[in-house]
């Protein structure tokens, strides 16, 4: 950055300027005006060659007010630090003065000593000020850049892993997309229905790419049961349910630390196949016990088989699929799932329709 | 000389000498003075009766008196700008004869020692 090393001086008495500049000669280098537009212009042409403004508050064309003024509009008062020039100590044009973002205030006359470290000060003090704010910037700048490089990079690996899943699974493509925005509808609605408090932002979002891996564990789900058309065996039942600790540990395998995320992902592998009354798997959590977000994934991704096309079944209507969700027929949810569930009827048909279009 | 200057015209050289540092720069200030027109300012508004033009004369006056050290011109300076400030231009003008007195004395001086 250019170095500030020029006094801008605008007073229009002469003497008062002279005063000034035999003060500061031999420090700075000095521009003088004689006026308020000569002052304007002059910042103008040197906004960034200027260290210290000092400015008499009644000139002709333009008064020091008026200069405050513009320097406010033009985002120069709080780089360029203005000390008031003024004979006389009045109130109203004190506090007006720092009210318009004068750095200081000095009387006539003129005591040199005075001048000259107000001076320095207030230019040590601007100059300390930006050269942090600078800083501060650039660093806000950096990390904002490494979170958002972050960000993208854990999308990539959501969406790869999830991609894994739906390769191997000959599940629809889509199914995985779908989950994840019928999630999202369900977390917003459970925050308006449930208070702002329930869930932030961030936390949404961080669920959403979480319930993309609720089926990471087919992965190790052999080709004969995950593939079979038929109906299973117990037997291959019994190791389909695997799929929820499966996928618990290749989560535990690659997790770094116990944070939120892993948290969710976690639960969501593990618990979106319990039920509400204890008689789900794998560890037949009951109630309140199952996290709200693998209720949430749960109630969705049954919704959601509900409504498509599989290999042993046809598609019901969003309606159909309504009814059957409430009376049971495809699992066991809590009441305040269900209103919830309820809530989001309409977001959740709008957001099916738009997907389907895309598909 | 320019101490005596300070002294005929009653001004305060110690603190004239310690802003402006020796007699040469004094003295090339008392040539600046000489040129300032604030007085010739307020001495036409007075004559005109314009009030707000004869306030920014004397305020500006009252500023380089004041700057000067010439500390009785700037007693009486700083009265008359008092006065036009509150709009008692009745007052002012009588105050006036006096600043007119002063600033002569003054300018006389400075035309004496330059």
């Amino acid at each position: 950055m250019e170095e500030r090393d020029t006094l801008l001086i605008a007073d229009d008495v002469m003497i008062n300027r002279e005063m000034l500049k035999d003060i500061f000669e031999g420090k700075y280098k000095i521009l003088e005006a004689a006026n308020g537009e000569e002052a304007i212009e002059l910042l103008e042409n040197n906004k960034d060659k200027i260290a210290l403004l000092f400015l008499d508050l009644v000139m002709p064309k333009k008064t020091g007010l008026d200069v405050m003024h513009y320097m406010s509009l033009n985002d120069m008062i709080n780089i360029i630090p203005v000390i008031m020039i003024t004979g006389e100590a009045t109130v109203e044009s004190d506090v007006r003065a720092y009210e318009l973002g004068a750095a200081d205030i000095i009387y006539k006359p003129f005591e040199p000593e005075v001048v000259i470290r107000r001076a320095k000060n207030i230019i040590e003090l601007y100059q300390h000020r930006i050269s942090i704010e600078n800083e501060l910037e650039l660093r806000t700048k950096e990390l904002y850049e490494s979170k958002k490089k972050l960000e993208e990079n854990n999308n990539f690996l959501v969406n790869a892993l999830s991609s894994v899943v739906e390769f191997r699974s000959l599940e629809s493509g889509e199914h995985i997309q779908r989950v994840k925005s019928f999630t999202r509808i369900m977390l917003k609605h459970w925050r308006a229905l449930y208070g702002q408090r329930q869930f932030k932002d961030e936390q949404i979002e961080l669920i959403v790419d979480a319930s993309a891996l609720h089926d990471i564990g087919k992965i190790a789900i052999p080709d004969v049961i995950l593939l079979k058309p038929g109906r299973l065996t117990d037997e291959e039942y019994a190791e389909m349910k695997k799929h929820t600790i499966y996928g618990c540990l290749m989560l535990e395998k690659f997790k770094q630390d116990e944070n939120e995320f892993y948290r969710y992902c976690y639960d969501i592998c593990r618990y979106h196949h319990e039920r509400y009354d204890g008689r789900g798997y794998p560890d037949g959590l009951k109630g309140e016990k199952i996290p709200v977000w693998a209720q949430i994934v749960s109630i969705v991704d049954v919704f959601d088989a509900l409504i498509n096309k599989r290999v042993y079944k046809d598609s019901f209507s969003i309606d159909e699929a309504f009814a059957m969700i409430h009376n049971g027929e495809c699992g066991c949810f809590s009441p305040k799932l269900l209103d919830c569930f309820d809530d989001a009827k309409e977001d959740l048909t709008i957001e099916s329709k738009k997907l389907a279009q895309k598909e | 000389m320019v101490e005596e200057l300070y002294q005929n015209i009653g001004g305060d050289y110690q603190k004239a000498i310690s802003r402006m540092q020796d007699d040469e720069r004094i003295k090339k200030y008392l040539r600046f003075f000489l040129a300032d027109e604030s007085y010739k300012q307020l001495e036409d508004a007075i004559e005109a009766g314009d009030c707000d033009s004869a306030f920014r004369g004397a305020h500006t006056l009252k500023g380089v008196s004041q700057n000067m050290a010439f500390a009785s011109l700037s007693k009486i300076v700083e009265q008359i700008t008092e006065e036009l400030r509150a709009k008692d231009f009745e007052t002012a003008k009588e105050t006036f004869k006096t600043v007119a007195e002063e600033y002569k004395k003054v300018i006389d001086e400075i035309n004496r020692v330059i």
